[in-house]
């Protein structure tokens, strides 16, 4: 079994270096491949487009996805990644600035693992990171098959 | 009478030779003219008669011919009400449909309003915290990761730049949640407020367990309300409540309702800084706050949305107060009965 890795679903340069940030700060090393759209998250976990021939397509242990993202929108991300059956287990993490009902409701509805709004304030940011961290790279038993 | 004439005639002729014959004769012929008499007399009697009856049917004609003119004028004006009624029915139609096609582009416009508002709350929920994330978050990343080359006064700068960015964010989440209650769908059901109030006091007193606050709810407040509604009613009356006790000495608050109303009328009481009671009407509006916010910080949308909440209720909202001696807040749930 490989290094866990996180992906990192993340449209906002800013929101990206913050939330690596706070990762590294609280002392989780693991790699952290970042997609800037949903195409791009898409392409990396079947490997297609500009990730074409990636190989031994690795699934990250968690996906942390963001909901408001050029081309393809979270939902939509999250939608194909449970429509297909190499990725339909793969633990996801809503992880998003906004804290809307029905994003809730639609993002849990299509199999979302987890829906953790932004904090505003870096302390409780850094923290919710840290704790998602912990719990999906620690604590959290993948399905078997899975890396 | 003619015959019987002719035949006397005849017998006066023929009785000079036959005198005794000719008595004989008019002996007869008057025999016969009475009897023909009495035989007209019956004639006349039976065309009298006949006359008789033809002028009671003619009578009975005449009257009904009166019951079918009759019948005639009224069915005649029954056919103009009906005509009219038909006029009325097809302007009313007419009426009923301009309505009710006013009634659709008037819903059309407000469901057009409601999404526009949503699209709109929607984008300021992600796009306007978004960059104040930023803002909070580097000035604290610097302070955090450069504190060795920045001297107090910039410490003090980025301090000032984080709590400005946390207030915005307060505020917009306020103003998405004001937002909210105006769209949300509401579900009436049966609603203890003394028990909400209860679990947002211990909230509150989590939150600043070094409070000591005197605090009093008064059992079973049963109201027919949103339960969700009601929740944010109670947590920013309550809240606010306990922020302006927050420099009084023997805090008291108090959840209850006022006996003998109906419908019931709940209120928050509290001893804290009060306020001007020239200023209640202005408590309710949006942005509206009578304290700086070095006093007592907030947002003044807490208000506006209990109003709002309220208000779609049916009910009403009031404030009285006087400065340096607490507040009362009063609300109904539900219309006024006549």
């Amino acid at each position: 079994m490989s290094e866990k890795l996180i992906l990192l679903v993340e449209d906002s340069e800013r929101d990206e270096e913050l939330e690596i940030r706070a990762l590294r700060k609280n002392g989780i090393r693991n790699e952290v491949v970042v997609a800037h759209d949903g195409q791009e998250a898409l392409d990396y976990l079947f490997a297609e487009g500009s990730y074409a021939g990636r190989v031994n397509a690795e699934l990250p242990t968690v996906v942390l996805l963001d909901l408001k993202l050029p081309k393809i929108d979270g939902l939509d991300v999250l939608r194909r990644i449970r429509a297909d059956e190499r990725t339909k287990l793969v633990p996801i993490v809503i992880l998003t600035s906004s804290n809307e009902e029905r994003d809730r409701i639609e993002g849990y509805e299509l199999g979302a693992n987890s829906f953790v709004g932004k904090p505003i304030g870096l302390t409780e940011f850094s923290e919710a990171v840290r704790q998602l961290g912990l719990y999906w790279l620690m604590f959290n038993q993948p399905a078997p098959g899975r890396s | 009478m003619i015959d019987a004439a002719s035949s006397v005639a005849e017998a006066l002729d023929a009785g000079e030779a036959d005198p005794r014959g000719y008595a004989r004769a008019i002996l007869n012929i008057l025999e016969d003219a009475s009897f023909e008499r009495a035989q007209l007399e019956a004639t006349q009697r039976a065309v009298m008669n006949i006359l008789d009856d033809a002028a009671a049917e003619r009578a009975v004609l005449a009257e009904t011919q009166r019951a079918a003119v009759n019948i005639l004028e009224d069915f005649d004006a029954e056919k103009k009400k009906v005509e009219q009624a038909n006029v009325d029915l097809r302007s009313e139609n007419t009426e009923r449909a301009r309505a009710e096609r006013a009634l659709r582009r008037a819903t059309a416009a407000a469901e057009a309003a409601n999404k526009e508002l949503e699209a709109f709350s929607y984008s300021v929920a992600h796009d306007l915290r978004a960059p104040l994330r930023s803002i909070a978050g580097f000035s604290q990343a610097l302070q955090e990761d450069h504190s060795d080359i920045l001297d107090e006064e910039a410490t003090r700068f980025l301090r000032h730049i984080r709590e400005a960015a946390q207030q915005m964010g307060e505020l917009i989440d306020d103003l998405l949640n004001l937002s909210r209650v105006t769209r949300a769908e509401l579900r009436r059901e049966n609603v203890d407020l003394s028990e909400i109030g209860r679990a947002v006091i211990r909230r509150l007193q989590e939150a600043e367990p070094d409070r000591a606050v005197h605090v009093t709810i008064a059992p079973g407040l049963d109201a027919s309300a949103d339960r969700s509604l009601a929740e944010v009613v109670l947590t920013n009356l309550l809240g606010n409540a306990w922020k302006f006790t927050g420099k009084t000495p023997q805090a008291e608050i108090e959840l209850g309702a006022e006996l003998g109303e109906d419908p019931p009328v709940f209120f928050v009481r509290d001893n804290g800084a009060g306020f001007d009671q020239r200023y209640a009407d202005k408590l309710f509006g949006v942005f509206q706050r009578l304290h700086t916010a070095a006093e007592f910080e907030g947002t003044g949308i807490g208000l506006a949305t209990v109003q709002r909440i309220v208000l779609r209720h049916g009910g009403r909202a009031s404030a009285e107060g006087a400065l340096g001696r607490g507040a009362i807040f009063r609300f109904t749930l539900d219309e006024a009965r006549p």
